[in-house]
């Protein structure tokens, strides 16, 4: 009978051992490259709300544009109603001389 | 027993090994397994997280940037609107300026017209309220070369008033015949020294000066006045 055949059980665990430790040390790397993968992903939402808020900043700056020209509109014809009397009251202001 | 019990016996005893060792490799194998899930799956959560926490630290930082920019565009809009306001402001005073070139300028188109009159008593109330604020026995006039002739016209009589008002005796005028002050502004001189009528009176040792003319008056009147007209224009 050969003495080493009993030694394939053995054998056999070896090799079970050593490919145990092969597939745990194999996890740092398959966790690397899904987080590589989620980084990726990430980004991309990212940079996609990054283009989304220009845009949308972008309109916000051209409506507040707006209404400031607007504003200003108003301003200049309200008070071109009343601008006769103030140079009026300025003018008699200067003009009344308290003695 | 037999030879062949023995060897029978021993085949099964190397089968019952082989077969644990089958199971305890297989148990290896799958223990393995469960090690790399459980490993693999700390160690991309950990990674997630930190990259979680990097992109909302980023969206943070943009959206401060947001806040910080619209914060600044508001501002200058409101800049933009108080500067309009200011113009206006400084057009009214413009306009008023423009205005009083009218009070101080018919009395050269016609001496015997109501503004002429207007214009001369005007001269007089300046002179005398000048007068009050001096309290000088003896003052130094100065007006423009163009309103020398009714200045004369008007200073017994102002002299006279002040004396009145004052219960004194009448003060001694002089009249800077040398220095006059600027004449009225007009389209070639726009940006010159330029004077819309009035007098400025000093006492003798020029340590006093009352300036009374329009244009003083004017920015006197538009300063004291500025917030009434901002309530007046903008409510």
């Amino acid at each position: 009978m050969d003495p080493f055949k009993g030694q394939g059980g053995i054998q056999m665990l070896l090799i079970a051992e050593q490919e145990a430790q092969h597939i745990v040390s194999n996890a740092k790397d398959e966790a690397e490259r899904e987080a590589t993968e989620y980084r990726s992903h990430i980004e991309e939402e990212y940079q996609k709300s990054i283009s989304e808020n220009t845009g949308s900043s972008g309109s916000n700056v051209k409506r507040l544009e707006e209404e400031t020209n607007a504003k200003i509109k108003n301003l200049k014809k309200s008070t071109s109603k009343v601008s006769s009397e103030v140079v009026d009251m300025l003018l008699k202001y200067v003009t009344n001389i308290k003695t | 027993m037999n030879d062949a019990d023995v060897s029978k016996q021993i085949q099964q005893m190397v089968r019952f090994i082989r077969q644990e060792a089958e199971e305890k490799a297989n148990e290896i194998s799958v223990s393995a397994e469960e090690e790399f899930n459980i490993e693999k799956l700390q160690l991309v959560e950990a990674d997630k997280k930190k990259i979680r926490q990097e992109y909302e630290r980023k969206e943070r930082q943009v959206e401060i940037r947001k806040k910080i920019e619209y914060s600044m565009q508001l501002n200058a809009s409101r800049i933009k609107v108080l500067q309009a306001q200011d113009d206006v402001i400084s057009s009214m005073k413009e306009a008023a300026s423009k205005e009083l070139l009218n009070v101080s300028h018919h009395h050269h188109l016609n001496l015997l017209s109501h503004h002429h009159h207007e214009y001369r008593n005007l001269l007089k109330d300046l002179i005398v309220q000048c007068l009050l604020r001096l309290k000088e026995p003896s003052v130094l006039l100065r007006c423009r070369k163009d309103d020398l002739h009714l200045v004369e016209h008007e200073l017994d009589s102002a002299a006279q008033e002040y004396a009145e008002k004052a219960n004194v005796d009448p003060p001694e005028i002089i009249v800077d015949n040398q220095v006059y002050l600027p004449p009225g502004p007009t389209h070639h001189n726009s940006h010159d020294l330029y004077c819309s009528g009035g007098v400025v009176l000093a006492s003798r040792d020029g340590k006093i000066v009352c300036e009374n003319t329009l244009d003083a008056r004017l920015d006197v009147v538009f300063r004291k006045k500025l917030p009434e007209i901002r309530r007046q224009l903008f409510g």
